[in-house]
């Protein structure tokens, strides 16, 4: 090659990859500067409830990630989120001579990377396609559900479990115990942050650039060479593993879990979630996360009788006319505003 | 000449009827063969069988000396067998730039040569000033050459092209004539192609393979082939009268 291609295309060093990333990554800068700066303004209530919030926003990426990345909807995100729950609440009872909140944390992103690795594994290399990988992973999170009720001197049944606040020990130099809000709020959001930031940077990554590829075309990645069912594996190990941590987290948050946490209905939601903010984008899918389960909360006072009417008409009114959601929606508008501006 | 290819008595029967019989080829590292034939024959089935898309009823296939009949289609492209379908198969909602990426990432190139690689693949394409451009948008001719161009970015070293110039102009063709001679030239790339266009074949100017009923009619250089009797009989009577 004589001319460099850097002198004869100089966006090409920059622009390598076309997604809504370039535009996200200022408004998430801004929305968690919103969300570091919240409890200084308010208290009570909101500070309580928003880290569980966010945890389900965080499952919602997990969902965003195999939904919007890879191209295959999971509607088992929740179950993982469950057992998740449970292993903190498990792990709480340990003694091993390190802080039990950290084994549950470990633990649970053991559980749920395992158990996606191999329920992953075996319906991709059988070459399972979409719709059949939604029927399964429904049938996942009944069976979470049917678990957590049928083994009740382990789980607690229907009466649900338990789980004490967890405290962040920090050997010689201390524990800091999360039983207040303010400090529960400061070690949860970082993670949620992190994770986000984590999932961004894998996304545009190779690895992400193979899901893209594998969710444009797997006849021809299968041709160029790439094993797609061991990335579509990695993935779904990677969704499980995220969701079920948060899950250990909002346990410990919560202070109790029950088997509906891991149900067909609270599934559904979480691709609802991902629906409204857009799947196409991981903070539109924490947001969509926050603010609709934010928002589900606040109609359920509202108006009892027609909070889930109000939702599913939102819902359906995103389906019928922002595919991408929200955060596809928001994307398209500098396109629109410039397309408009032009002679 | 070392031999890059064999194949030693390939067949490929779908319940009961015969798409390839008995078919012995060989093919040089670093030349181009073109397989001819006309509709039914087998042409298609014969390079799916290469590349691992169909499997054998009987038969081996060497790649490089090694038996590598049962091999997957993802083994087979990492051995360096890569193919260009009949319709173009690219990623349509992605850049041209992304669909060489996707290419180059399936190989050892460092991270801090690939973009320099990409551009030289998309130099040899010709689609390097539309490196941004969704590939959804470029012309049918330019979607055929960005599959070509997949190839090589993936660095296969054999590349089987069925039908590469289906629905170009006559002046694509002919610089996919070029394209190719310059594949097997520069790069030392094997070339197997399927197609349909005689005066693309005669540009070629490489040896023809004709098949005919799923077995091999004929083997030769394009005047031999174009000269012999059966051959036009069955195939190039109808064109080239």
């Amino acid at each position: 090659m004589t001319v460099d291609a850097d002198k004869r295309f100089p966006a090409a060093g920059r622009i390598t990859w076309r997604d809504i990333g370039a535009s996200e990554t200022g408004v998430a800068v801004v929305v968690l500067a919103i969300f570091a700066l919240l409890p200084m303004v308010v208290s009570g209530y909101p500070i309580y409830i928003l880290p569980q919030y966010m945890l389900f926003g965080m499952m919602a990426m997990s969902l965003g990630l195999m939904w919007g990345f890879v191209g295959i909807l999971s509607f088992g995100q929740a179950g993982f989120f469950a057992l998740g729950a449970y292993t903190m609440g498990l792990a709480m009872h340990t003694n091993w001579g390190i802080n039990p909140a950290y084994v549950g944390l470990l633990l649970s992103l053991v559980v749920g990377g395992t158990l996606a690795a191999v329920v992953g594994y075996f319906l991709f290399s059988a070459g399972v396609r979409a719709t059949y990988f939604v029927l399964v992973t429904l049938a996942l999170s009944i069976m979470v559900e049917q678990v957590a009720v049928s083994q009740s001197e382990i789980t607690g049944g229907w009466n649900g479990m338990f789980i004490d606040r967890m405290s962040l020990t920090f050997g010689p130099l201390g524990d800091v115990p999360l039983f207040d809000d303010a400090p529960a709020y400061y070690a949860v959001l970082p993670v949620v942050a992190l994770s986000y930031v984590l999932l961004r940077w894998l996304v545009s990554a190779r690895f992400g650039k193979i899901l893209a590829g594998i969710r444009e075309n797997e006849d021809r990645m299968t041709a160029l060479g790439y094993n797609i069912s061991v990335h579509k594996t990695r993935a779904f190990a990677l969704s499980g593993a995220i969701a079920c941590f948060a899950g250990a987290l909002y346990g410990t948050h919560a202070n109790f879990v029950a088997p509906s946490l891991g149900g067909v209905l609270f599934s559904t939601e979480v691709v609802v979630w991902v629906a409204i903010g857009g799947r196409h984008s991981l903070l539109g899918a924490l947001l969509g996360g926050i603010l609709v389960a934010s928002l589900s909360n606040y109609l359920s006072t509202v108006t009892p009788e027609y909070w889930q009417l109000v939702l599913g008409l939102i819902f359906i009114a995103v389906i019928v006319f922002f595919k991408g959601g929200v955060a596809g929606a928001v994307a398209q508008l500098p396109r629109l505003w410039r397309t408009g501006r032009q002679p | 000449m070392t031999e890059l290819l064999r194949t030693e008595g390939l067949a490929k029967r779908f319940a009961g009827l015969v798409a390839n019989e008995d078919i012995d080829f060989r093919l040089e590292a670093g030349t181009i063969r073109c397989v001819i034939g006309p509709n039914g024959a087998g042409k298609t089935t014969f390079i799916s069988m290469i590349s691992g898309h169909l499997s054998p009823t009987e038969g081996r296939i060497f790649y490089k000396g090694r038996d590598v009949t049962p091999l997957s289609v993802v083994k087979r492209a990492r051995v360096g067998i890569a193919r260009k379908f009949q319709t173009p198969t690219v990623f349509d909602n992605l850049t041209a730039y992304q669909n060489v990426e996707l290419a180059v990432l399936g190989t050892s190139c460092p991270s801090h040569k690939r973009r320099q690689r990409i551009f030289e693949v998309l130099d040899l394409i010709r689609l390097s000033e539309l490196w941004d451009m969704p590939v959804q948008f470029l012309s049918h001719g330019q979607r055929q050459w960005l599959e070509v161009g997949l190839l090589i970015g993936v660095e296969a070293e054999l590349l089987l092209l069925d039908e590469p110039t289906a629905g170009m102009t006559a002046e694509e063709t002919g610089s996919t004539a070029k394209l190719v001679q310059r594949l097997a030239r520069d790069y030392r790339l094997s070339v197997i192609i399927i197609e349909h266009d005689i005066n693309f074949i005669r540009d070629l100017r490489a040896p023809v393979t004709v098949l005919h009923l799923g077995r091999v009619l004929r083997e030769g250089s394009f005047d031999e082939v174009a000269a012999d009797e059966q051959v036009r009989e069955v195939y190039l009577g109808q064109d080239a009268g």
